[in-house]
């Protein structure tokens, strides 16, 4: 317990930094994808250059595809590069810095494939990985039903088996990307909730199946990213099981630390921060002047917290502590960015001109909200350092 | 040195200072000639001073190590003053004063053939040093304490000497400097900050397990909860800030200004919340003079102000990011960050 080592020799450190040390050749690499976003990123408006990894572009997914910048850390018999894991954290902060659309393939990439890769089948890896890392098929998270939220082990959407497969029937909810997406990982009750997260099991879903219906839900700013999906009937083969029967929970959250601890839980609002530099001018008052002081404070310390926990997954550890500081920290400040910039903004500053910033603006006050939902709520993730404090 | 000597190196320094600092923090109360000496034979003060000069050979990594202990355990001595004003004093090539070096907060007043007329303040144990290093002019100067025409002593709120001394024509040693010694000062807080935070923090939890009211302990109730997650956020920023401004020390010799700033203002910025949430979750125990928790969260409250407050650092960062302009921000960020050599 770490409280008890209070007064003791051994102090306390809630958050382990380890050194951010990717291969030989890595500011070549910076370089390169610096180069590749050059060339390749299409024309954009400012207001989608923000949050960009849940800004999708088919062409240019493809593109990263092509060049080795999807899956780059898997095998090559995957279609991966065998790279760093690093290295790859290299590619995705330059990625986002430059808002580039990579929503098509961000949770494919982060998660769909890492997932199978890591329980799959040798048949499932063969059939899928290389598509992703293509950037041909996208991927979606089949978690949240009507009546589950937070609570995941209140998952009742059920896989019944039924000869060589499972048969489902049901709905899941807030599902990002699916009207994008060839490919869910779904997960499903296929026996009681026993223990509190015991039964349920992760399956790949293939979203052209008989059977499923993908449905738009708006977002309050008009936007659509995520989607209802319902399943009538819907016979998904044995063989697109991932891991054990009844394994579901223990996967889900194995990978938890990979997803919250990524440059993007901080970074969705850069775009605000580099266009409120641009309209400081030269010799802005002493509250602007402090403003950018404090904001690149906080953002240089977010991107040191963040790489030390890339560091960490690196070496094999699970920094479960870490990442849910991170993304909570994260979250904090770029869903303050937006409402510190609207108060410290030209006086006359009008939210209905129809010029970028007032539009980058707008419509980050309207979605920052969702960024201490998705992924993990606030409250679930103080609650998580909370008891690796010791506390409960 | 491969990666894990150092590391074995780091942890025998780091045990030693946990060992000792937590002794002498016991021992508080007692004057300063009774727990100086133990630190100084112990040879902390040539932290960074190179084997070949007859010091340790440190790192600024490990000397945010050695000074994240002594802020964890409050202690009352000017153990990173010492390694800072060794240090430099070291690399101009100006002989050590026998007794304790400290370091000037701020410094006014002139050189002229050799000797300084004026002032040095907010200077950390002054009247118990034998000399205080500043820089003036582009020189770094080393004053003799028994030179001063006065000295006055001051404390700062948690009852740290923060002296300040006049020199009229007093002879000095010196040499030309080119460092930034308030950012020095600024490097140093920021390790002791992190490490008192993260005491602050550990005192709470253990209070909260243990403290029963409405038939449970405290810990339990799911807001109590929320608040110290959100303390022990702020203290990891500031842990983590702090390694990473002595790791770009490293990088850039004692001159990692942006680095120091960024993180300066970050632990500044954190002291609020941890702070307010210790004593709140204390209750009335955490506000009393018996009580442990101050000399943590009184030295937390004088640290904002030393060597630079987020005025001053906010200020100088936000110049630094709007004079480079958006489109260098990431640029030079990733630079300051990256390998030196692909």
């Amino acid at each position: 317990m770490p409280a008890s080592t209070a007064g003791s020799t051994q102090a306390m450190q809630t958050f382990r930094v380890l050194p951010f040390a990717p291969p030989p050749g890595s500011v070549a690499l910076r370089e390169e994808i610096r180069a590749f976003i050059a060339e390749n990123m299409p024309h954009m408006d400012a207001p989608q250059r923000v949050n960009s990894w849940a800004v999708g572009n088919r062409e240019f997914s493809r593109a990263l595809g092509r060049a080795g910048y999807i899956g780059m850390t898997w095998p090559k018999r995957y279609g991966g590069r065998d790279r760093h894991p690093l290295e790859r954290y290299i590619v995705l902060e330059e990625l986002l810095a430059a808002g580039a659309p990579v929503g098509m393939h961000w949770i494919a990439d982060r998660q769909s494939g890492p997932l199978i890769l890591r329980f799959g089948t040798e048949e499932q890896r063969m059939q899928f990985l290389p598509r992703i890392a293509a950037g041909e098929l996208f991927g979606c998270i089949g978690m949240s039903e009507p009546g589950t939220g937070s609570d995941l082990a209140s998952v009742r959407m059920r896989a019944v088996r039924d000869g060589d497969s499972w048969r489902v029937n049901g709905q899941k909810v807030w599902t990002t990307n699916a009207h994008n997406a060839g490919l869910m990982i779904a997960l499903l009750r296929t026996g009681e909730a026993g223990g509190r997260h015991e039964g349920l099991t992760q399956f790949l879903v293939d979203l052209t199946a008989p059977g499923v219906t993908v449905r738009p839900i708006i977002d309050l700013a008009g936007g659509h990213d995520f989607n209802e999906v319902f399943f009538d009937d819907v016979l998904i083969p044995d063989t697109m099981r991932v891991g054990a029967e009844g394994d579901g929970w223990k996967q889900v959250t194995a990978e938890l630390s990979l997803e919250r601890s990524g440059p993007e839980r901080y970074m969705s609002c850069f775009g605000l921060f580099l266009t409120l530099i641009q309209r400081a001018g030269a010799n802005p008052d002493a509250a602007m002047t402090g403003l950018i002081g404090r904001l690149s404070a906080e953002l240089w310390t977010l991107r040191q917290m963040s790489m030390s926990a890339a560091a960490q997954l690196a070496a094999g550890n699970d920094p479960m502590l870490e990442a849910a500081i991170v993304k909570d920290l994260g979250n904090s400040f770029e869903q303050e960015l937006p409402r510190l910039v609207q108060a410290a903004a030209d006086a006359d500053m009008d939210l209905s001109a129809n010029e970028d910033f007032a539009r980058l603006l707008a419509l980050l006050l309207q979605i920052s909200p969702s960024f201490s939902l998705r992924g993990g709520t606030r409250e679930i993730l103080r609650g998580i350092i909370a008891r690796n404090l010791g506390l409960r | 040195m491969s990666d894990n000597t150092m590391n074995d190196n780091q942890s025998l320094l780091t045990d030693a200072a946990g060992r000792l600092f937590a002794d002498l923090a016991v021992g508080r109360d007692a004057e300063f000639t009774d727990l100086w000496p133990s630190v100084d034979e112990a040879g902390f003060p040539l932290l960074l001073v190179p084997e070949g000069d007859g010091g340790f050979g440190g790192s600024w990594k490990d000397a945010f190590a050695v000074l994240r202990l002594a802020g964890y355990h409050a202690l009352p001595l000017p153990v990173g003053e010492s390694v800072v004003a060794t240090w430099l004093l070291n690399r101009s090539g100006l002989e050590r004063p026998a007794g304790l070096a400290t370091i000037a907060a701020r410094t006014e007043g002139k050189l002229k053939n050799g000797h300084f007329t004026g002032q040095v303040s907010g200077v950390p144990w002054g009247h118990e040093a034998a000399g205080i290093v500043a820089v003036l002019d582009g020189h770094l100067i080393l004053l003799s304490v028994d030179d001063a025409v006065s000295v006055a002593r001051q404390e700062n709120p948690a009852d740290e000497p923060r002296d300040t001394l006049h020199f009229d024509k007093a002879a000095v040693a010196y040499a030309p400097c080119t460092t930034d010694l308030l950012a020095l000062g600024a490097l140093i807080r920021t390790a002791q900050i992190a490490g008192a935070m993260d005491a602050a923090l550990a005192q709470s939890i253990a209070y909260a397990n243990e403290r029963v009211q409405f038939g449970k302990p405290i810990g339990k109730f799911q807001a109590l909860q929320q608040n110290l997650a959100v303390f022990a956020e702020e203290a990891a920023a500031v842990n983590c800030a702090g390694q990473a401004a002595f790791a770009a020390a490293d990088k850039y010799d004692g001159n990692a200004g942006f680095e120091v700033a960024a993180a300066k203002l970050r632990a500044n910025m954190a002291i609020g919340i941890g702070t307010s949430t210790a004593h709140q979750l204390h209750g009335a125990i955490g506000f009393t003079r018996e009580y442990g928790l101050h000399p943590l969260t009184r030295r937390l409250w004088s640290w904002r102000s030393e060597f630079g407050n987020d005025r001053l650092w906010s200020q100088r960062l936000g110049r630094w990011v709007i004079a480079a302009g958006a489109d260098a921000f990431w640029p030079n960020l990733t630079d300051r960050s990256d390998a030196k050599s692909a």
